[in-house]
């Protein structure tokens, strides 16, 4: 199942956890060739199965492409942890697992007996990875948290969007993923350390922090000028061309070759463009002149020939224009995957190439897909006991 | 304390913000990283040798000083806990003196443009020639290989190039990139933990690798939802303002005072009724449009001007916690001096005050992970440019006495910058 030659393989990793970023980390460790282990609650399984995009706007817990990106590489059983008897179970598999992801409210797992303090009597080596909105302890221990909450608190949604209007947030679910990201970063720090020294340790992962660590600019800008980062829209100012939008910086090293290009010689000789700083000053100007010129123009073009001649320009491209972006065909970005309940579907790939491995991503489970397999290879049950066990709503 | 990262060594050549946030988390572990710059050639982030006061730099007090590359806050942020020498990669003495370092080290990172590492003679085949079992991570904007490979980018055009700012806005409104460079530390988290799986796989088989990760397929990786929507039903996503795919209400609304702002998501009827009962308004959670998520949906726009006009005569902090008391997730968009003073971050340590010799003392972000046992923290500031290089090249490149003073004399090692004002004494 999982990758024979990943730097992770032998990793055995239990995921408690649902949604984005626990499953985005076991994700990352899964195709790195950790045997990742998903327990799902039974009936409907990850929340995430629940959330859409659905194959054919068709809601099925089978069918949502959050869940089936989320959680290739993995072997999927259901557990009842609400129940006494599940929890035993669980802790036969903690003594397996080298790592536990877990993303419980804080206080969830010492209720059940499963803390970190009890896992580690059951098998001292094992990692604990507990992600939550604002960590294990602080005065917003138990507060609720979303994706946009986090960002809030992270004082990273501050400083995005117009300052005349509300704070805007970053698309898609940063502070999720960025969180799994800090998951999978911390747990193999962990496992490094385990390695070395036989013991294992709780790690804390807290998506205000997470996504705290990616605004930067806001807190260096008061800690060392004692003043407060308003909102900038864009970084790289932003233009209509006839398909769609482009960014450009202007540097100081490609002006000659800007004013050349868009048949505007005559700015050189501009007093009001003639340095970095007087640009600056005359930014909305020369924005007008450069988006006259831009929206003849299209998009895929501008960003072409500005990076041929140095420029670091984007062109703004949305799911479609990733497909067919001549680098991710090229790089072979995109992957195919088969899945029973959708067919084979085009999903992003590895973002990375780790020496010579192919990167093997096999389809997201079913929901309970290897309970046999798991319960009774693994556990010893017998195919009588699983169904005693789902009459009971223990698996 | 114990350290995770003890024994691990790593030469650090990248620039910016990806490949030094990654190598500081690293370092903050207890890897000792090893920044590798050039008097000719800092790192970019700390700015110009000699700049004018108030230019585009990030000095503390916007004061340059008289070491202005020593005083930049994103050099000194994201440069902290490692050692730091200069040595002129582009002189044959300095790539040799590179690679004796490469011969003790774990794992060497880049962020430079594909193909500089090349003209440097420092590719991964050559750094093997020099230990066997190094492991080389590029970090570079679009990987190694492929049409786009020499392409430049920075965070911001890397959330255009990869798909993010496609659906970033104000709904109706056009693309939208965010107030920071999003994708730099996304790549440096994601760099961070494929390194040490790397160094796993070498300790347990011996084998090294080459690693190359693109930054604009990293920052795809985190928008898989919105790919899938495009391949599963062919929808393009737009820009959806604040507002969550499935949740409602969720926005951002104005509260009381100068610019300040709570964020708050309704994710069930029974957190819409606990709003309505904070809000005064109980009545609402029956009122037929907005009785069920459907409704809230399709009538979006209204309840945003009910808890806007209730929001706005009262104070962000107290609607946070009036909301959270009824476990209805809220938030106060922070600003720099709040996340600086907020309880939660300092109770849990968040800030690290360092000091520095050149810019003063500041507080600093720390990580976004808590160990336990080996908790990790800033261990030393961000190096003067180059502060180690004698003690590096003496105690771990061991190159004798004779060998450093040539270096020296041939400028390899010089830590006056390009351009630096001529009374400077570095």
């Amino acid at each position: 199942m999982a990758t024979q030659e990943g730097p992770l393989a032998d990793l055995k990793v239990l995921d408690l956890s649902e949604g984005v970023a626990g499953p985005f980390c076991t994700k990352l460790m899964g195709a790195m060739g950790a045997e990742v282990l998903k327990v799902e609650r039974p009936g409907l399984g990850d929340e995430a199965r629940s959330m859409p995009p659905f194959y054919h706007d068709e809601p099925g817990i089978e069918k949502s492409g959050l869940f089936l990106y989320l959680n290739t590489n993995k072997r999927s059983i259901t557990l009842n942890l609400e129940e006494p008897a599940g929890r035993a179970i669980l802790r036969r598999f903690v003594s397996w697992a080298d790592v536990v992801i877990e993303d419980f409210k804080p206080g969830t797992l010492e209720q059940w007996g499963l803390d970190y303090a009890a896992l580690e009597k059951t098998n001292p080596r094992v990692i604990l990875t507990s992600i939550s909105g604002f960590g294990q302890d602080g005065p917003y221990r138990d507060y609720e948290a979303t994706d946009l909450v986090a960002m809030a608190l992270g004082g990273i949604l501050y400083i995005t969007g117009e300052q005349a209007r509300e704070p805007l947030k970053i698309g898609g679910q940063p502070s999720l993923y960025f969180s799994g990201l800090s998951a999978f970063a911390g747990s193999l720090i962990a496992v490094y350390y385990q390695e070395a020294t036989g013991q294992g340790q709780h790690v804390d992962i807290s998506m205000m922090e997470a996504i705290g660590t990616a605004q930067m600019y806001s807190a260096l800008s008061y800690a060392y000028k004692k003043e407060n980062r308003l909102r900038v829209q864009d970084f790289s100012p932003m233009f209509k061309a006839k398909d769609g939008y482009v960014g450009m910086m202007y540097r100081q090293p490609n002006w000659e070759d800007l004013c050349h290009w868009i048949g505007r010689p005559g700015m050189l000789e501009d007093e009001r463009f003639k340095d970095f700083a007087s640009r600056q000053a005359h930014m909305q100007e020369l924005n007008a002149i450069v988006g006259d010129w831009v929206k003849d123009q299209s998009k895929a073009d501008v960003y072409h020939t500005g990076q041929a001649l140095r420029m670091p320009f984007g062109y703004i491209c949305d799911a479609k224009d990733l497909m067919e972006s001549p680098q991710y065909q090229d790089r072979g970005y995109f992957i195919q995957i088969e899945h029973p309940a959708t067919g084979a579907l085009t999903y992003p790939g590895m973002p990375l190439r780790m020496g010579d491995l192919e990167w093997d991503i096999q389809r997201a489970p079913l929901l309970g897909e290897h309970n046999e397999e798991v319960y009774c290879s693994q556990l010893g049950y017998t195919k009588q006991d699983l169904v005693v066990l789902r009459s009971a709503r223990i698996i | 304390m114990a350290m995770a990262l003890e024994g691990l060594r790593i030469l650090d050549l990248t620039q910016v913000w990806a490949g030094p946030t990654c190598m500081k988390l690293l370092a903050d572990m207890g890897a000792q990283v090893i920044k590798v710059e050039s008097a000719k050639r800092m790192d970019t982030v700390r700015g110009e040798a000699n700049p004018r006061a108030g230019g585009a730099g990030f000095y503390p007090d916007n004061e340059p000083g008289v070491r202005p590359w020593n005083r930049t806050g994103h050099f000194n942020d994201r440069n902290r806990s490692k050692l730091g020498i200069c040595l002129d990669l582009t002189h044959p003495k300095g790539v040799e003196t590179l690679k004796r370092l490469v011969a003790v080290s774990d794992v060497v990172g880049e962020s430079f443009r594909v193909g500089v590492m090349e003209r440097f003679g420092l590719t991964y085949q050559e750094l093997k020639k020099a230990k066997r079992d190094i492991i080389m991570i590029s970090l570079s904007s679009q990987g190694a290989t492929g049409p786009e490979r020499s392409y430049g980018s920075f965070g911001a055009t890397l959330e255009q190039t990869a798909g993010v700012a496609s659906f970033t806005g104000y709904i109706g409104g056009r693309p939208t990139t965010s107030g920071t460079f999003f994708p730099d530390p996304v790549v440096a988290v994601l760099a961070a933990g494929s390194i040490l799986a790397a160094v796993r796989q070498r300790n347990r088989t011996g084998e090294g690798m080459y690693i190359d990760l693109s930054q604009r397929e990293t920052t795809t990786a985190i928008i898989g939802e919105a790919v899938m929507d495009y391949t599963m039903n062919g929808r393009v996503w737009e820009p959806g303002g604040n507002r969550h795919p499935v949740y409602a209400p969720q926005g951002v609304y104005r509260c009381q005072g100068d610019d300040m702002w709570v964020a708050l998501t309704v994710r069930s009827d029974a957190e819409w009724a606990s709003l309505c009962n904070v809000l005064g308004r109980p009545e609402l959670a029956q009122d037929p449009r907005f009785v069920d998520v459907l409704a809230r949906r399709k009538h979006h726009d209204e309840i945003d001007q009910i808890i806007g006009a209730w929001t706005e005569s009262r104070d962000a902090y107290e609607v946070m916690r009036l909301l959270q008391g009824v476990g209805v997730p809220a938030g106060v968009a922070e600003k720099g001096d709040q996340i600086l003073s907020d309880p939660h971050f300092k109770a849990r340590h968040f800030w690290e005050v360092v000091e520095h010799p050149d810019a003063g003392t500041h507080p600093y972000l720390s990580r976004p992970f808590k160990h336990s046992k080996t908790p990790g923290s800033t261990r030393m500031h961000a190096p003067l440019l180059g502060q180690h290089t004698e003690e590096v090249l003496r105690g771990i490149a061991g190159l004798s006495e004779g060998e450093i003073r040539e270096l020296a004399e041939l400028g390899v090692t010089t830590n006056i910058p390009a351009g630096a004002p001529q009374e400077v004494d570095a």
